[in-house]
């Protein structure tokens, strides 16, 4: 399952200027937000933020992904935002985060959620992949570094 | 009448997509044209939620309540499609279970004798590392007995609507 295909450029930012968790999600769930595919920010807000509260999505190698399943989306939504100088996200490794992969599932598509949480997975795995992401100066660079990365 | 060796017993892999909806159409015809036994398999991919356990993505009360998730959804496609053949007067046993799922497919195979398996048209634009990933590639390329690829959807539910 490709990312790429739930992101264009309104829904990625590469300047990620919040320093404190709940606000960097709730900048990355306004892009999000904005595109009109949340019909309730607040109730997205109050689910990823529970997930946080069970251990910090924050991950090795500069990676987040707060994520959750909530009845405010349809479909899979996605957001993406980069911070290059790293903010403390509370990862695994104690490092600074830089990629934010933010992604909202409805209660009902189980299977396709795990497959996107998946490719996350494996595309971040690579060293190359996450260096070049980070140095994206623009969301149509970055969005072009994952759909090249995919394909 | 069936065919031994090439009619006889028949699989479905349904992985709740369109696709296996038109597959099983296509099983049921065949099957009852053919009076042969129809089989329904649903794998719940419990490698994937390991993988993304592992990864520390997933935590395990998490995994566990994906876990769920994709069980009863896997028992919710079953249905659908055992309902599909019983409308038809076609008896399909139905399966779910855990797994790597290409493995679970070709092990299902080898174990109820299948003949023949039925599978939904795969993605049409796919990248080559995606397609690592891609399970019913894998089972493509892997099962032992002959498949077919079901395409032409709408036809396919013509025929299954007409089926009396």
């Amino acid at each position: 399952m490709m990312i790429s295909k739930f992101l264009d450029e309104s829904l990625i930012t590469v300047s990620v200027e919040q320093k404190e968790k709940p606000v960097i999600i709730g900048e990355l769930l306004d892009l999000a937000f904005r595109s009109g595919k949340i019909s309730d920010r607040d109730a997205a807000l109050k689910a990823l933020l529970d997930r946080e509260k069970l251990m910090s999505t924050g991950l090795e190698n500069g990676i987040a992904v707060p994520h959750a399943k909530t009845a405010a989306v349809k479909d899979i939504v996605m957001a993406f935002g980069i911070s290059p100088g790293g903010i403390d996200f509370h990862s695994a490794d104690g490092k600074p985060s830089q990629l934010f992969f933010l992604l909202l599932a409805p209660e009902n598509a189980a299977g396709p959620n795990v497959q996107v949480l998946a490719q996350i997975a494996r595309l971040t795995n690579l060293e190359s992949f996450r260096k070049e992401l980070i140095g994206a100066r623009s969301p149509a660079a970055a969005l072009e570094i994952i759909r090249k990365a995919e394909y | 009448m069936a065919v031994d060796g090439l009619t006889r017993n028949m699989l479905v892999y349904v992985d709740g997509s369109e696709e296996c909806i038109a597959a099983a159409q296509a099983a049921i015809i065949m099957a009852k044209k053919h009076s042969a036994n129809l089989f329904a398999l649903y794998v719940v991919n419990v490698s994937l939620l390991e993988e993304l356990l592992k990864a520390r993505i997933l935590v395990k009360l998490e995994e566990m309540d994906y876990r769920q998730d994709l069980e009863r959804d896997g028992r919710r496609y079953l249905h659908y499609v055992a309902e599909l053949a019983r409308k038809k007067g076609v008896e399909m046993h139905t399966e779910l279970v855990k797994g790597v799922v290409n493995r679970e497919v070709v092990k299902y195979i080898q174990e109820k004798g299948i003949d023949l398996l039925f599978m939904g048209e795969f993605e049409t634009i796919r990248s080559a590392k995606d397609t690592h990933y891609d399970e019913a590639a894998w089972i493509f390329r892997k099962a032992e007995c002959s498949i077919l690829i079901v395409k032409q959807t709408d036809k396919i539910e013509r025929i299954y609507n007409n089926l009396e």
